[in-house]
């Protein structure tokens, strides 16, 4: 990306002997969305906060707009943050914890009225502009949180997990509108979870993480079908995917050898080297007679998941490095647990990574 | 209206202090205007009418506001840093403001005696750094009555705000720092309203506690000092004066009173904004 917005460089940040930011570095576009996905304690929330200026970094610099930001304190920064829980003042009414910001920069009450009300209808709580914040639902409090941020017009905003105080079925549909909010409002976003799918939903491209480094940074459909590591194949997505080793190389493409038969890929590894093979659930059809460019292997169904749009075989694999599941449109008569099954997959379909 | 069972539970409390509390309490101010000859004002007329009683009424009232508001100064912040502390710190910290309620108010002042004498570790000190030239009297001088009433009653100051402050989100700071506020527009508006039941509790105890105190300023001053409690002890054990013991006892009671009610009346108004 050219204009960018937000720009980290060589990150470094540790706690005691504990390095949780590992010289990170990532540029975000303006007006972009990001997710950084990634599991539980890689960082994600420190990477916020040490963007936000709540935490200094131990090394490396943080520039939005051109402008390095490292050496300002929080509220010098005018980066917005929604937190996980939203962390509300619990002694102010909805209206007074949107107007506290524009009150803590000296805005008039004349001038901050409007932009208060404005705030309050962008999020649909007019109504409950003199409510306690504390008698509001979840939902509720996410959107107060996010007006409260917005009204201050930052240049750049953080939210950290703000759905996973929500039940399932709202948060799906908090994704979508928060999503379009944020779109109509123009601002360039980071949004930080570690469900894959929300990581989907509402991003432009996505920054998976991995103990304190961003493993790959991408739209979600490269992610999804060029996964630059074996942790991102995992992270997003499920996969069938096989151990083997090296057979013949050549020409852009392997040969390898596994568990379930002989399976050739695009790539470029050294015979006898140890690799894992992988393809996508969908990518995956039942045919002993397949057209050409493909790799068959026969394998033997554990279990049968019904997902009403398609479903899902588990493969009966012994357990370690591989693990398979496909799935497909419909299930075929007599395929159940234990059936014998012939699988085919396009070979430019097929990954191969080193192995861990 | 449904009964709560539960609130059956409180009875046995609400007993015994209607008992051995409200029952004398009520004893006392009756004997406070009830005479040999039927009703009367006489216990506050001499009381307030004498320029003597008037100065010990102000004398307590003004050891009590220096003590409530020392303690306010050292103990606000003594809170914050006890709630802030990790781990072994936190517990260095709460032994060093809590240490001193275990020890006895006698070990204490004789303590203090080592510390204030005119050969005291204090005088030794100020002298060897050349601050003086000859030993300063500190023993049985206002200075050290407040200083002894602060340390007596630091603790009841420090226990509510610390009960209160280590609840307080540590992300509410955090939140008013993205929105633009500035450290002190973050206490201000946050941080100090939130912590308001503590510091209402903390003052209500340390007030009356102190407009009440007995044994710390006679330890530390001799006779010559006479609080209210002092007085109120002399009318009832030495001149047998019960109604002015009495009115003595419902003054007393007023004020503390007065600053509890306006504590807590304050926090209404600071803590809505
Ligand atoms: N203030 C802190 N002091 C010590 N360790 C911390 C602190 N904050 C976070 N950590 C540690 O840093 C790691 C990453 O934390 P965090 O950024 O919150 O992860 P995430 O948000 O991805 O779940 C965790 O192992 C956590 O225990
Ligand atoms: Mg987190």
């Amino acid at each position: 990306m050219n204009d960018q917005h937000l720009a980290v460089r060589g990150a470094s940040k540790r706690f005691g002997t504990a390095s949780v930011l590992d010289d990170l570095s990532l540029a975000v576009a303006r007006g972009e969305f990001v997710s950084l996905l990634g599991p539980s304690g890689c960082g994600k929330t420190t990477l916020l906060r040490c963007i936000a200026g709540l935490l200094r970094l131990d090394a490396g610099s943080i520039a939005v707009a051109g402008r390095d930001i490292s050496a300002l304190p929080a509220h010098r920064r005018n980066v917005g943050v929604v937190f996980q829980n939203y962390a509300l003042f619990p002694h102010l009414t909805v209206a007074q914890n949107i107007g506290f910001g524009l009150r803590a920069q000296g805005v008039r009450a004349a001038e901050a009225a409007p932009r208060i009300a404005e705030a309050l209808a962008l999020v649909r709580m007019a109504e409950f502009a003199d409510r306690p914040v504390t008698a509001l639902s979840g939902g509720q409090q996410q959107r107060v949180a996010v007006a409260r941020a917005l009204v201050v017009r930052p240049t750049l905003l953080l939210l950290d997990e703000p759905f996973s105080a929500l039940d399932r079925k709202l948060r799906e549909t908090m994704q979508v509108e928060l999503k379009h909010l944020l779109r109509e409002v123009g601002i360039t976003a980071i949004f930080v979870t570690h469900d894959q799918e929300e990581a989907l939903v509402v991003s432009d491209r996505i920054a998976v993480m991995n103990a304190g480094r961003i493993e790959q940074l991408a739209d979600p459909a490269t992610l999804y079908q060029r996964p630059a590591s074996l942790y991102v194949l995992d992270f997003v997505g499920q996969s069938m995917r096989l151990g083997g080793t090296v057979s013949a190389a050549g020409l852009g493409e392997v040969t390898v050898e596994t568990r379930l038969g002989t399976v050739r890929a695009p790539g470029a590894f050294a015979p006898g080297s140890r690799v894992v093979v992988a393809v996508r659930p969908e990518a995956v059809t039942l045919t002993e007679t397949p057209p050409g460019g493909r790799n068959t292997l026969a394998a033997r169904v554990s279990e049968v998941s019904f997902l009403g749009s398609r479903t899902q075989l588990h493969l009966d694999l012994p357990a370690g490095e591989d693990r398979g599941v496909v799935e497909l449109p419909r299930l075929p008569p007599g395929i159940g647990p234990g059936s014998a099954v012939p699988l085919a997959f396009p070979i430019a379909d097929t990954m191969v990574f080193p192995a861990a | 209206m449904k009964r709560d069972p539960l609130g059956l539970l409180a009875l046995p409390g609400v007993g015994y202090l209607a008992l051995v509390f409200l029952a004398p309490l009520l004893l006392l101010l009756w004997s406070s205007v009830r005479g040999p000859e039927g009703w009367t004002l006489d216990g506050y007329v001499r009381l307030l009418g004498d320029p003597y009683y008037r100065g010990v009424i102000a004398a307590s009232l003004q050891l009590a506001l220096i003590t409530t508001g020392g303690a306010l100064l050292l103990g606000y912040p003594a809170a914050f840093a006890l709630a802030r502390a990790r781990g072994g710190w936190q517990v260095v910290l709460f032994a060093l403001i809590f240490l001193p309620l275990t020890v006895s108010i006698i070990v204490k002042s004789f303590g203090w005696g080592i510390v204030l004498r005119r050969d005291g570790i204090l005088n030794w000190a100020l002298l060897n750094l050349g601050l003086i030239e000859r030993p300063v009297r500190m023993i049985f001088t206002e200075g050290a009555l407040y200083a002894g009433m602060i340390n007596v009653f630091l603790p009841f100051m420090v226990l509510p705000i610390f009960a209160v402050v280590r609840m307080l989100d540590p992300r509410l700071p955090d939140a008013a720092a993205t929105l633009g506020a500035s450290p002190w527009f973050s206490f201000r508006r946050v941080t100090l309203p939130l912590s308001l039941p503590g510091v209402v509790a903390g003052v209500s105890l340390v007030f009356s506690l102190s407009v009440a105190a007995y044994v710390t300023p006679s330890l530390l001053m001799g006779d010559r000092y006479m609080t209210m409690s002092m007085v109120m002890a002399k009318a009832f054990l030495n001149l047998r004066d019960w109604q002015l013991g009495a009115a003595m006892a419902a003054v007393l009671l007023a004020m503390a009173l007065a600053v509890v009610v306006g504590a807590a009346a304050l926090q209404r108004r600071l803590g809505g904004r």
